[in-house]
């Protein structure tokens, strides 16, 4: 079953080349999504078999992220039927057949138990998130790509090197399957773990996007079309995030913890100061969502850094931070549509113009930010308790600090965006709200609030047991 | 067979220093295909006693893939470029020939500090990995042409699958070959971006690609 989801995005992909119309490429996009979606919500009932001599096989992390990935997707699959449609002079044959690949690289990385084969399905999503960059192949978009593949390749081999070290250090265990490593912690070589451990921070963490390796995030979130912007930020950051959540697996069972928590520390509280300072003179909508995402990034590792109640209060802000990021590139891309600019002074009084879309931004900017009822005020508070309770007092003041500046931030653009008066007229009749790009953001917006007033049973469950993996209660 | 085994690891490094010594485009190209056609003979001359069917594999696939398929692919994406000089590096030719030095010394340092859990063929082959390594990165961050930068990328690589090789019997062959065509899928990708670059802005230079920024 696992195969299956992995390899029929790709034959799909396939497909797409040979379809003649735009339409029935779009319709088969969606109809994969569904289908993917369909598959992982079947697997939340029955565990998928461990496939491929336990290369491929779902632990309880994997799913809340592959689910992740599924929504995500299928919501931003329907939002391109009304979005391409804007975009007469692009083909669109390679640009889905990109995504398909896409998706199939980031259910890879989600499904993977060797880390070798981790690395793998991680530089795919690279190379093909480029690609999906590079849409509107304008100069500055053509910049952003370039930037984004050197950074995030040299990154990623960084990675490479640390996955090799990893082997040397797993000798005696002679394999890198996760479970072999896990089973056989204790036998791991204590100085090449470490070295490991610091190689695989630092490369999957240029793919998370964190501070100093964050350079390339503001130019391509700010160039990447809204949708290809809501999946990077929302699915391809959780994998990444996943990968280093691997490491921290590892660490754990090999009594690293400590070690392996100290840096994460430090890179979220980097992160979250370089997001506070750059996020204050933003003039640009969506580089001012790219300091963001950097900022949640941070809260994601500062959690894990500080432990305890904070690998919890992680991983469930890593679910609201996909959905709240995913809606607001959407707004974004509605934004890019009607105003066919990103920067914040073109772009004023959008509740006046167009009113539903407004009404998202407000709602998008909330859920941002991290306002109550919206799950995101949960999770952050989760993360603040248990910096208080684990008594780093310092970094718990620091945090709120750097997050009150960020609203200030934030809040300067977006309201100003929101409520300023119109420069002229509304735009022609050609780009009036359409319902087909109101309705997928609705359904973020949705699932955001939801998971702030109401988490099911079995999704704490998994959480629990998920944060149980790293030594959470 | 160790006297050619050190042999063949002094020339990957010296045709690194050379790569970070020429300034013409397509001289590095060839060069580093060079590179990584020696690298590909190193698998037979380390395990020449055990040789097995997927050592052959991944060192034949690993020619041809970097050897061949790549430096062709580099020339395609520079064919419409009518300068073929690096002009103005970031960083000048005698310094960073200079630096490498250094990088090479350190390796050195760095390889007798690090000690490998169980006996390898030659003592060359970490330290000749690590100044491959460093030594692709220092092209990738002195030059400003973009092309120069995609093989700085390429030859960091090549220094991670000569590290790879020490480790190379117990990495299953799928995996090795995953990451191979990645590498490859990645020059490929990148090589269609320099193709754009020099499409859109009639240059290659990315010390021009400044319009982002805070």
């Amino acid at each position: 079953m696992l195969f299956v989801l992995i390899v029929l995005p790709l034959m799909m992909a396939g497909l797409m080349f040979i379809l003649p119309s735009k339409r029935a490429r779009i319709s088969l996009l969606v109809l994969t999504a569904l289908f993917h979606l369909s598959c992982v919500v079947c697997f939340w009932k029955i565990a998928p078999q461990t496939q491929w001599h336990g290369f491929l096989s779902l632990d309880v992390l994997g799913l809340l992220i592959l689910s992740i990935i599924s929504v995500l997707f299928v919501v931003v699959s329907f939002y391109l039927i009304a979005y391409l449609k804007g975009e007469e002079n692009r083909s669109t044959r390679f640009f889905i057949a990109c995504l398909l690949v896409f998706l199939s690289a980031m259910t890879l990385v989600t499904v993977s138990r060797h880390l070798g084969l981790l690395w793998i399905a991680i530089e795919a999503t690279t190379l093909f998130s480029a690609i999906l960059i590079n849409f509107h192949r304008t100069p500055r978009g053509i910049e952003a790509t370039w930037k984004f593949l050197l950074i995030c390749s040299v990154g990623i081999a960084m990675a490479l090197l640390g996955t090799l070290f990893l082997a040397v250090a797993a000798t005696n265990i002679k394999s890198l399957l996760l479970e072999d490593l896990l089973s056989n912690a204790p036998a791991l070589i204590e100085s090449w773990l470490k070295l490991s451990v610091i190689f695989l921070l630092i490369g999957y963490g240029t793919k998370m996007g964190l501070v100093p390796m964050h350079s390339w995030k503001p130019d391509t979130y700010g160039e990447a079309p809204g949708p290809v912007g809501a999946l990077m930020s929302g699915a391809l950051t959780s994998c990444a995030f996943l990968a280093i959540l691997r490491v921290g697996q590892i660490c754990h069972q090999a009594d690293q913890m400590a070690f392996f928590q100290s840096i994460t520390l430090l890179l979220g509280m980097l992160s979250l100061f370089v997001a506070s300072v750059f996020i204050l003179g933003q003039t640009d909508f969506k580089r001012m969502l790219g300091y963001s995402s950097i900022e949640h990034m941070g809260i994601l590792v500062l959690g894990v850094g500080l432990g305890g109640a904070g690998f919890y209060g992680s991983l469930y802000h890593m679910l609201n931070n996909a959905f709240a990021k995913g809606l607001m590139f959407l707004v974004a891309g509605n934004l890019y549509r009607y105003y066919r600019n990103s920067k914040a002074h073109h772009i004023q009084g959008v509740l006046h113009s167009y009113p539903q879309t407004g009404i998202l931004l407000l709602v998008g900017f909330l859920c941002v930010t991290g306002f109550p009822p919206f799950g995101t005020f949960f999770s952050e508070l989760l993360i603040l308790n248990a910096a208080v309770t684990g008594k780093h007092y310092i970094v718990a003041f620091l945090y709120v600090l750097f997050l009150g500046i960020i609203f200030i931030g934030m809040s300067k653009i977006v309201l100003k965006m929101a409520f300023g008066e119109p420069q002229d007229k509304p735009a022609d009749d050609q780009y009036r709200e359409s319902i087909s790009m109101v309705v997928p953001l609705v359904i973020l917006g949705l699932i955001g609030l939801l998971l702030g007033i109401f988490i099911p049973s079995y999704l704490s469950e998994v959480l629990q047991r998920a944060s149980g993996f790293l030594g959470g209660q | 067979m160790e006297a050619w085994l050190d042999m063949t690891l002094v020339l990957v490094v010296l045709l690194g220093l050379f790569m970070i010594g020429s300034n013409r485009l397509g001289a590095i190209i060839q060069i580093f295909g060079l590179q990584s056609v020696v690298l590909g003979t190193i698998p037979f001359l380390m395990y020449f006693s055990k040789i097995e069917i997927h050592i052959v594999i991944v060192s034949l696939v690993a020619m041809v893939l970097k050897g061949f398929l790549m430096p062709y692919f580099l020339f395609w994406a520079i064919r419409h470029v009518s300068i073929r000089r690096e002009v103005s590096p970031l960083i000048g030719f005698g310094s960073t020939l200079f630096l490498s030095g250094f990088l090479i010394a350190g390796s050195f340092i760095l390889s007798s500090r690090l000690i490998f859990p169980y006996p390898v063929m030659s003592d060359f082959i970490i330290p000749a990995s690590f100044s491959t390594i460093m030594m692709g990165f220092l092209l990738l961050i002195s030059r400003a042409k973009a092309i120069t930068q995609v093989v700085g990328y390429l030859v960091m690589e090549n220094g991670i699958f000569l590290f790879a090789l020490l480790l190379l019997e117990k990495t299953p062959l799928l995996v090795e070959m995953g990451i191979l065509l990645d590498v490859f899928v990645g020059a490929l990708v990148m090589g269609i971006v320099v193709n754009h670059i020099s499409d859109h802005f009639e240059h290659t230079d990315t010390s021009h690609l400044t319009v982002l920024r805070d």
